[in-house]
């Protein structure tokens, strides 16, 4: 038997994104499918955070169209959960504050059980008083990561979210996020991690001076062709 | 959830934060109240071409600690990154600009009140009966400064001249709303007759609906990158 | 590489939009100049300096006529999303702010032998007039903090459109305070003489087409150093 029939979910034409005189992204193409998980390489200033900005609908491209199967124009609001280097949480309010408003916001059915259920899941349960000012970096990952998982989204985006995390916490993040696999939830990960990345993606895309430079398909992610490749492909 | 709801939400979500954390909020209403202290040592309170004086007064008073309590309201979804989760729930975005300018309305109310008080004490003003007029301009012109200041507040906040920016982006658009706050306010606070306070008052309301509604239907082309 | 460059093509459109304005423009300027200095008949009690007027309501009338554009371009960039009305609305601030700054000099020139005073407070031509120049430069401030890009587009367009809806309430606002404390400064000679009207009438046009080829040169060259600017970016992309 082999693999389920994979379901397109997005489909990138031609993505442009230009400010000003500058092209962030050019002409990226590509196509996504539900359960896929993608880690996005490239130096800075490739694009990369420009390009998930254009999948979380947070920004316009200036040219090229963003496809979702099915078709959801309002709702892919409420399937995209955010996460970057930013913690994206309020630091006055205490972490089940924060979970129980951006549970209310984003409409989940009975957001209190739901912020005090990710609470737990984190391992913050003892913590959800407590001003998320007051929190450690580790803790407040943890919390961030919740709130993008708050109503159960059908695409995840993190924008660099192993970039201020000491070992303890990327091992934790990594945990959650191979969690994630195999859960029909499509993962976008920016990552500078290389092996952090091969070793939670199905599939990899390496950009350069906002250009797709390649794109991975299954079993090519072996540390070292992938590394070796990437370093080639990749000016300093 | 409807849509009351979800301003409510948005408005207590600002209020809860900015009452856990006051210090920046009494900071400003310390303002207010030096800039009226200052004002009393300028002009001499004895004089009665200060008491001529006097309206305008209490609306730079109002005005200044206003527009920095205005600017002081996207702090936590600019340097926490929040406006992101905001935009990308499934809220209009209108919705997000009526929850914002409800918490800055009550909260430059708050900052109103404060001011009218300190300025009532300071420049011994008799609070007869039509003296209760004041209190009602105050509301009106704080709410179409509150409209468009959360518009403009929006805008600036990426930019790290917004303490400055937001007055020079400000002050030329709510021109009426002064000439209407001070008018009226003058007219209160003489002793002739009460007959243009209601021709203002229709202004000023005419301004709060105009500023409101416009600010509500831009808002969603200021959100995003 | 996409090498089109659609925005060379819009702004050789405009130029030569333009070109056909220009010969009926310096028809215009010349025959309102000599409408001004000659034609028009002396004005019995301001005198020579009454010869001003023409000229300083043409540029007067046409700057708020710029401010329209602005809220055109804003709204039309909002719908659209593409350049050109961007650089319509910022083109037409430019001049828009010229025109401003011109009549609130001019205005002085003229005030102070008539009315003896250099700047008539409460007078809601010339407090609306002030008004509309602080939104022009707080519009060119806006757009000089913001990064260059779509959000700074998008952000300048907001603020035109709000400007715009706000100049008549700032006028209505100025005329009210006025009738409650009417200032000293009347409009006296509001009779103007057939010829006056005429002279009148052809310095607003004239201005006008001003206003017009300004605006369109404007935005071309905006369009164009654009692409320049794209052009300088990919050379050095290409170099690395």
């Amino acid at each position: 038997m082999g693999p389920p029939p994979e379901q397109t979910l997005l489909l990138a034409t031609q993505l442009t994104k230009r400010f000003g005189a500058v092209t962030a992204v050019r002409d990226v193409s590509f196509r996504a499918h539900e359960g896929d998980f993608i880690a996005i390489f490239g130096p800075n200033g490739a694009g990369k955070t420009t390009l998930l900005q254009l999948i979380a609908n947070l920004s316009q491209p200036t040219q090229g169209v963003l496809e979702w199967f099915p078709e959801k124009p309002d709702q892919v609001r409420c399937s995209v959960g955010f996460v970057s280097h930013q913690s994206l949480l309020y630091s006055e309010l205490s972490g089940f504050e924060n979970l129980l408003f951006f549970s209310r916001l984003y409409g989940v059915i009975r957001p209190r059980k739901r912020a005090q259920e990710l609470l737990d899941q984190m391992g913050l349960q003892g913590a959800g008083h407590r001003l998320v000012k007051h929190y450690s970096s580790g803790m407040k990952q943890r919390l961030t990561l919740a709130r993008a998982l708050a109503h159960d989204p059908e695409v995840l985006l993190l924008d660099e979210p192993y970039a201020g995390l000491d070992q303890h916490g990327s091992r934790l993040l990594t945990g959650i996020l191979k969690g994630l696999r195999g859960d029909r939830r499509t993962v976008f990960l920016i990552t500078h991690n290389l092996m952090e990345g091969m070793a939670l993606a199905t599939r990899a895309l390496i950009m350069n001076r906002g250009e797709i430079v390649h794109e991975t398909g299954l079993g090519e992610l072996e540390s070292e062709k992938l590394e070796n490749l990437y370093f080639r492909l990749v000016e300093s | 959830m409807s849509s009351l709801k979800t301003i409510g939400l948005l408005a207590g979500k600002d209020l809860r934060i900015e009452y856990r954390s006051p210090q920046a909020f009494l900071t400003t209403l310390f303002f207010g109240l030096l800039i009226l202290i200052v004002f009393n040592f300028a002009f001499d309170p004895g004089n009665p071409a200060t008491l001529d004086a006097a309206p305008g007064i209490l609306w730079v008073s109002l005005l200044f600690p206003g527009i920095i309590q205005l600017n002081r309201s996207f702090r936590a979804e600019r340097e926490e990154g929040t406006i992101h989760a905001l935009v990308l729930a499934p809220v209009e975005s209108g919705l997000l600009f009526l929850g914002k300018f409800l918490a800055n309305w009550v909260l430059l109310l708050l900052v109103d009140l404060f001011v009218l008080i300190a300025f009532v004490f300071f420049y011994n003003v008799r609070l007869t009966s039509r003296f209760f007029w004041l209190p009602l301009v105050v509301i009106l012109a704080s709410i179409a400064v509150s409209a468009v200041g959360t518009l403009f507040a929006s805008m600036v906040s990426s930019v790290s001249a917004r303490e400055v920016l937001l007055p020079i982006l400000l002050f030329p658009i709510i021109v009426p709303v002064v000439i209407a706050a001070v008018s009226a306010s003058r007219e209160i606070m003489s002793t002739g007759e009460l007959q243009y306070v209601l021709s203002w008052i229709k202004l000023l309301t005419g301004c709060d609906i105009v500023f409101t509604v416009g600010s509500f239907m831009v808002f969603e082309y200021v959100l995003g990158e | 590489m996409d090498l089109s460059y659609p925005e060379l093509r819009t702004a050789d459109r405009i130029l030569s939009i333009a070109k056909w304005f220009q010969v009926p423009l310096y028809l215009a300027v010349l025959a309102a100049l000599y409408g001004t200095f000659v034609y028009a008949p002396t004005e019995k009690v301001m005198g020579e300096v009454q010869r001003i007027f023409y000229f300083h309501v043409g540029v007067a009338f046409n700057s708020f006529a710029a401010f329209f554009l602005v809220f055109v371009g804003g709204v039309l960039y909002l719908l659209t999303r593409r350049t050109f009305w961007d650089r319509l609305a910022l083109a037409s601030v430019e001049i828009g702010v010229l025109f401003t700054t011109i009549v609130l000099t001019t205005g002085p020139i003229w005030a102070k032998p008539v009315w003896n005073t250099w700047f008539p407070w409460g007078d809601p031509r010339v407090m609306t007039t002030l008004v509309l120049w602080l939104i022009y430069l707080s519009y060119l401030i806006l757009r000089s903090s913001l990064p260059e890009g779509d959000k700074q587009y998008r952000f300048c367009a907001v603020f035109g459109i709000i400007g715009f809806i706000d100049v008549p309430i700032v006028w209505m606002s100025i005329r009210w305070w006025r009738t409650i404390h009417p200032v000293v400064i009347t409009r006296e000679g509001a009779n103007l003489e057939p010829e006056m009207l005429n002279v009148l009438i052809l310095a607003v046009v004239a201005c006008m087409l001003l206003l017009v080829v300004l605006v369109l040169l404007r935005t071309a060259m905006h369009l164009n150093s654009l692409v320049v600017a794209r052009l300088v970016q990919e050379v050095e992309e290409a170099g690395r």
